[in-house]
């Protein structure tokens, strides 16, 4: 039961920008073999004509994060590292995480407290205490 | 021969049980044990596994992290061997040091394969005109831990 988080992908490139050939290369050549080999994820190509700004790829995750990525004089197979790389991610923050574990039960047999594995004190034999 | 201070050593002596008393109790300690694992009077199960070179507490449903690249795509099922202990609530089972591959099952999936944080790595030598900086992402591999079973096969 393994739901993939990246909800969509999308590839804003100009056809006619000279830094975006990688993209259009992506786009003729290895789209197709990426959006067959990871089923669950929609890939979106929205050319916009014209000197626009940048190529980008745009990755949306199912907790509402969107991450650009530059995709400006970049090969196709690179790009395509990307995409794999984006597709393998979840939605989280990339900051520093404190721990690298998480447990919603982290203890099993009972915490350790320093009383446990101590005999009881009703069974201790001082001087004062003796038992009557 | 009188006795001084050094005849005895100083720790309290302790006396071992019968070897043929202790194997009768060590065979009654295991079947006892069998008899709950096969009945199924456990509750939650953790277990202490070798990977990655670190040693993880692991309970079923936890997210674990490794700073390394694991050949298997995400969503991939994986079992782990290498455990050194399985422990529930009434009983624990210790590995010399591993277990039984037969004895417990721990399977994991992946979950998701990022990078970590942008760190920067800056050399600096004051006085020699030195200055490097380098940002380093190590591809992390998240794992959540499905299940932990074990089969009453203890001997």
């Amino acid at each position: 039961r393994y739901v993939r988080q990246l909800q969509r992908l999308q590839l804003l490139f100009s056809p006619t920008a000279s830094d975006a050939r990688g993209a259009r290369q992506f786009v003729e050549e290895v789209a197709q073999d990426f959006a067959r080999q990871h089923p669950d994820v929609v890939l979106y190509v929205s050319p916009h004509s014209g000197p626009g700004p940048a190529p980008v790829l745009r990755a949306e995750y199912l907790n509402g994060t969107v991450r650009e990525e530059v995709i400006a004089s970049k090969t196709s197979e690179e790009i395509m590292q990307l995409a794999i790389k984006l597709a393998n991610q979840s939605g989280l923050d990339i900051i520093r995480i404190r721990k690298p574990f998480h447990t919603d039960n982290p203890s099993v047999q009972g915490q350790w407290h320093p009383l446990t594995n101590k005999p009881s004190i009703l069974t201790v034999q001082g001087p004062r205490l003796q038992p009557q | 021969v009188a006795k001084t201070s050094l005849t005895s050593p100083p720790w309290p002596e302790v006396k071992l049980p019968d070897p043929v008393e202790e194997a009768k109790y060590h065979a009654e300690v295991v079947r006892k044990v069998n008899g709950l694992i096969s009945a199924g009077h456990y509750g939650r199960l953790f277990a202490v596994v070798h990977f990655a070179s670190k040693q993880w507490k692991i309970t079923s449903e936890d997210l674990i992290m490794m700073d390394n690249v694991l050949e298997a795509e995400c969503g991939d099922r994986i079992r782990m061997e290498k455990v050194l202990l399985v422990g529930a609530d009434d009983f624990t089972l210790v590995g010399r040091p591993l277990l039984g591959k037969e004895l417990v099952r721990v399977e994991a999936t992946v979950i998701e394969k990022t990078e970590s944080w942008p760190k920067v790595n800056v050399r600096f030598w004051r006085r020699h005109n030195l200055q490097r900086k380098k940002i380093i992402a190590n591809p992390q591999t998240v794992l959540r831990i499905n299940t932990i079973e074990i089969y009453p096969c203890l001997s």
